[in-house]
């Protein structure tokens, strides 16, 4: 039992932070501080809990519950990225008072979820775990203060990620009604002779829907950039970091059903990942709001992480999975200087950040660096990133699907620079104050730097994890 | 030659020290940011001609090679070593770095910002150079590149974000060429390592030696100015604040250049053969239509972009001779051009601080006004032109014949480029140092001493490499020879 215990160590961080967070959240009138410093330690509790279970393996709840170091890499990953979001939450400017203990607990219980689905071998489980994740962001996307756009993301956001779970449970009963089993590890033994069947290939896609939403991946994008730019800042960056990884998560393991069996899966999914490419790319281009841009610049890196799915091989799982790592650093402090820009939670043009070198010197070079590892510029993580994951898809033969990468990457630096640009050159039309910067965020913003830049030259240590975690997936 | 002391990673972290120290210093501490800047310049410069002097001629081969593994599982190695081909690029590096650090002394607008990308790129510049692993060499390659964008943006002149945004999209997208390029070799030659030693001992198969030399050719010779994708360089050029148009036209272009010859030549040695013909046409092209358009140019800066973009096609076409005279050349060419670039976007950068124009026709008679800055202007021309006992004479000389004994046709027209080219830096120079004076700047000071020695050292170079070439030549044939080899 204690052994079992151990298994479940961060999730049941995650399931007590969560419930304290509810008990905070009953009384009428409650200190945001408080709530906010109870958060932020729970939440470190729940790393050391994530870091304590990494190299646990076992299997829990009849089989259904898979824990591996595969699924220990993300939780960590998950617990890490709601660390990080939680901690630029203090003045939560966008979010009404009121709603505010409610935010936090929302934030948990989604990333409870995900935390389930990521160690979820059965398909009833993985749905019952991806709704509590997604229930959760249905409620966090409208919290916001203010005007009006926020009740057009939540509803967009309510109606496609539904579409998309329908989607995804007719494709389940495709797969059951093939080879009568729920579990994974029977599926994947069975799969592979029915793979050439329409019916498991439609199947599988279909299934698959439902993290090509979360993803925001061609053609499940439609929401991302509504959802990025009314959502408040905070959930947003939650939206861009911690969900990301969990969909990765999930491709990875239902593509690695089919074994790599099937042309036709490898076509589709091949063209998801240069639509995804290319379209997040050119939409990008013409953006003037900044979340908007960040949004449409998601599906092109939904497209990047999808070329290392594609590829159904251990380099291509592995490479995928630094990228989710990689992604997430960089991403979140893209979005951490958006949070700290916009000081009042009001969305952010691109044009408003002039003359930032000057009004914040630190959180510029910030910007400056997580764009250009966006952009897959080294000595940068991103830049890493993208090479081990197009090195997989040449290994496979992929060439002209490596070329459109690089292609779309030297297009994104179009948009990049623009922003960059603005940070740098542009001078603003009234002078404005410098922004204050505290201690903890200096910090912060140093620590992400330095990821962003040692992890991009010294990639050896987690390349090595990850390459021991996609060594048997099933 | 002394495997103890680490001499590569030195010169590579020297900047790159200076750059950590340079972001930790305040804002406001000018002074202490430039002299930490020429502190690491002034290492790299010592350590540079250390090694160029201590590098054991007769042996030959890799040396100082300092070689550990990095990522086992995908064969990346941190593998720095030098031979006759690296070796003059280094020091030409470390030269141009230090003059160009003194040479922004005066600098006034964001000074810690500016020096800090600028040993960034340099970071990257030496990276390139001394790297051996294909990885690492990526890696450096686009560290060199990114810099140039602020740098251009922010301290340049003449429509600088236009000519900013052109240059860096059009070398990523070169660079969007290596990638693949690399990638694609590393799995084609079967081995699973980025050790580019390793993987030219082996041989790649011909077949993939074909597409292999295209993306290379195409995607380093971006960087080079190979024509026609050189409409960047000049526009660059124009746009860069003085010490960056030095690095970047002294020595950054060179990079392309090193790029095809390191890793396109020494990997697809069969590709350079199928490919040679069009990259001798495409540099014989880049030679006369550099030669013509800057013809046409009235702006002190687009004169030497253009004549870069010719000068930088010889040594094109010294790589496409495929011989030992031919290859040696271009290699002394880029070294020659390297300095003679920096000392002409050095004077001009000063006649521009002083006058604030660099039109032609605006200016007149500045050798009696300033004749320290038009002294080393037209000796910068004098070796543009290729006259005897300067350092290009040499490297042009051997590119010429080289040329005409393997292309006879556009050897010839080479040679016609360079007289047309000839005829236009006279011109600049009679038009911009002597004729009729213009009032208007008939005060605008000279250098002073300290900053005319910068200047002066580069001036210095040129001449002991062209009165000693043997001084560089014999070092670059025995980089030079066993490449030959490779190509019977």
């Amino acid at each position: 039992m204690a052994g079992d215990l151990m298994l479940f160590l961060p999730e049941a961080a995650c399931l007590l932070m969560a419930l304290t967070l509810f008990g905070l959240s009953l009384p009428k009138h409650q200190d945001q501080r408080r709530v906010h410093s109870w958060a932020m330690g729970l939440s470190l509790l729940m790393v050391a809990a994530g870091l304590a279970g990494l190299f646990q393996e076992g299997h829990l709840f009849f089989e259904a519950y898979r824990v591996d170091l595969f699924s220990q890499f993300f939780k960590l990953l998950l617990a890490v990225a709601l660390l990080l979001v939680l901690g630029i939450c203090r003045q939560l400017t966008g979010v009404e008072e009121r709603y505010q203990p409610e935010f936090f607990l929302f934030l948990t219980t989604c990333t409870l979820g995900m935390m389930l689905m990521v160690s979820a071998v059965e398909l009833m489980t993985l749905y019952v775990a991806l709704e509590l994740s997604s229930f959760s962001l249905y409620i966090l996307v409208p919290l916001r203060s203010g005007d009006n756009i926020d009740v057009e993301a939540g509803v967009k956001y309510l109606f496609i990620g539904i579409t998309a779970s329908c989607l995804m449970l007719f494709g389940m009963s495709y797969i059951f009604g093939a080879v009568h089993s729920t579990y994974l590890a029977r599926i994947a033994d069975t799969l592979p002779l029915w793979i050439h069947q329409p019916g498991a290939v439609i199947g599988l896609l279909l299934t698959l829907s439902g993290f090509f939403f979360k993803l925001a991946a061609f053609p499940f994008h439609f929401w991302a950039p509504d959802v990025y730019q009314g959502a408040a800042n905070q959930v947003t960056t939650y939206i861009a970091t911690a969900s990301k990884a969990a969909a990765v998560a999930l491709l990875i393991r239902l593509t690695a059903l089919s074994a790599g069996t099937s042309l036709y899966l490898l076509d589709v999914l091949m063209v998801l990942c240069v639509a995804s490419m290319t379209l997040g790319n050119l939409a990008a281009m013409v953006q003037s709001d900044l979340k908007r841009m960040l949004a449409y610049s998601s599906v092109a890196h939904a497209g990047y992480a999808l070329m290392g799915v594609l590829t159904m091989t251990r380099l291509g799982y592995s490479s995928a999975m630094f990228y989710t790592l990689a992604y997430m650093v960089m991403n979140f402090a893209a979005f951490m200087v958006v949070v700290k820009v916009a000081s009042q939670g009001q969305d952010l043009k691109i044009s408003d950040l002039a003359g930032l070198h000057r009004r914040a010197p630190l959180l510029a070079l910030t910007l400056m660096l997580a764009l250009f590892s966006l952009a897959g510029i080294p000595p940068t993580v991103g830049f890493t990133g993208k090479f081990l994951v197009f090195a997989a898809a040449m290994r496979d033969g992929h060439f002209w699907l490596v070329l459109v990468g690089m292609i779309n990457a030297t297009l994104s630096l179009y948009y990049y620079l623009m922003v960059i640009k603005a940070a740098y050159l542009t001078e603003p039309a009234e002078p404005q104050e410098s922004l204050a910067i505290t201690g903890p965020t200096r910090a912060l913003n140093y620590a992400l730097i330095a990821a962003m830049v040692a992890l991009g030259l010294f990639p050896r240590q987690v390349l090595e994890l990850t390459e021991k975690a996609v060594r048997n997936i099933f | 030659m002394n495997p103890g002391f680490p001499y590569l990673s030195a010169i590579l972290l020297a900047p790159a020290l200076g750059l950590l120290v340079i972001l930790l210093l305040p804002h406001d501490n000018r002074r202490a940011v430039r002299w930490v800047s020429l502190i690491s310049a002034g290492v790299c410069l010592i350590l540079s001609i250390y090694i160029y002097a201590a590098y054991d001629r007769a042996a030959a081969g890799l040396q100082f090679v300092e070689r550990a593994s990095w990522v086992p599982s995908l064969g990346i190695f941190y593998y720095l070593a030098v031979d006759g081909i690296n070796l003059p690029m280094v020091l030409l590096t470390s030269i141009v770095f230090f003059t160009g650090v003194w040479t922004m002394w005066d600098l006034q607008h964001r000074v810690k910002e500016f020096f800090a990308l600028m040993l960034l790129m340099v970071v990257g510049v030496y990276g390139v150079f001394l790297s051996l692993d294909l990885f690492f060499l990526f890696v450096w390659y686009d560290v060199s590149l990114f810099p140039m964008y602020p740098l251009i943006a922010i301290w340049g002149s003449t429509r600088k974000e236009y000519g900013a945004l052109k240059l860096t999209l059009y070398l990523l997208a070169g660079s969007a060429l290596v990638l693949p390029g690399i990638l694609y070799v590393y799995f084609q030659s079967g081995l699973f390592t980025f050790d580019l030693v390793q993987i030219a001992q082996a041989g790649l198969p011909v077949e993939a030696q074909y597409l292999g030399f295209f993306l290379f050719l195409f995607g380093f010779g971006v960087l080079a100015g190979l024509w026609p994708f050189h409409t960047w360089s000049p526009v660059g050029h124009v746009a860069a604040p003085t010490a960056v148009s030095m690095i970047h036209a002294g020595v950054l272009m060179k990079l392309g250049a090193y790029g095809v010859l390191r890793v396109g030549m020494f990997l697809c040695p069969q590709g350079l053969a199928d490919w040679s013909p069009l990259f001798a046409l495409l540099a014989t092209v880049g030679i006369v239509y550099g030669a013509f358009v800057g013809l046409a140019q009235t702006d002190l800066k687009y004169v030497i972009g253009y004549s870069s973009v010719s000068h930088m096609g010889l040594v094109s076409l010294g790589l496409a001779t495929m011989s030992v005279g031919g290859i040696s050349g271009a290699v002394f060419q880029m070294f020659a051009h390297g300095v003679m670039t920096a000392l002409f976007f050095s004077s001009v950068g000063h006649i521009y601080d002083r006058t604030h124009t660099k039109l032609i026709p605006d200016l007149g008679g500045m050798a009696k006004v300033m004749p320290r800055a038009s002294f080393f202007f037209i000796l910068a021309a004098l070796a543009g032109i290729g006259v005897p006992c300067l350092a290009s004479f040499w490297a042009e000389l051997l590119v010429f014949i080289a040329g005409y004994q393997a292309y006879p046709l556009l050897g010839v027209c080479a040679v016609l480029g360079l007289v047309i080219s000839a005829l236009f830096m006279l011109r600049v120079v009679q038009k911009t140092f002597y004729g009729e004076k213009n009032e208007r700047f008939a005060a605008a000071p000279d250098m002073t001493p300290a900053m005319a020695l910068p200047r002066a050292l580069l001036a210095g170079t040129i001449l002991l490499f062209g009165l000693l070439p043997r001084l560089a030549l014999d070092l670059i044939d025995t980089g030079v020879a066993p490449l030959v080899g490779m190509f019977k």
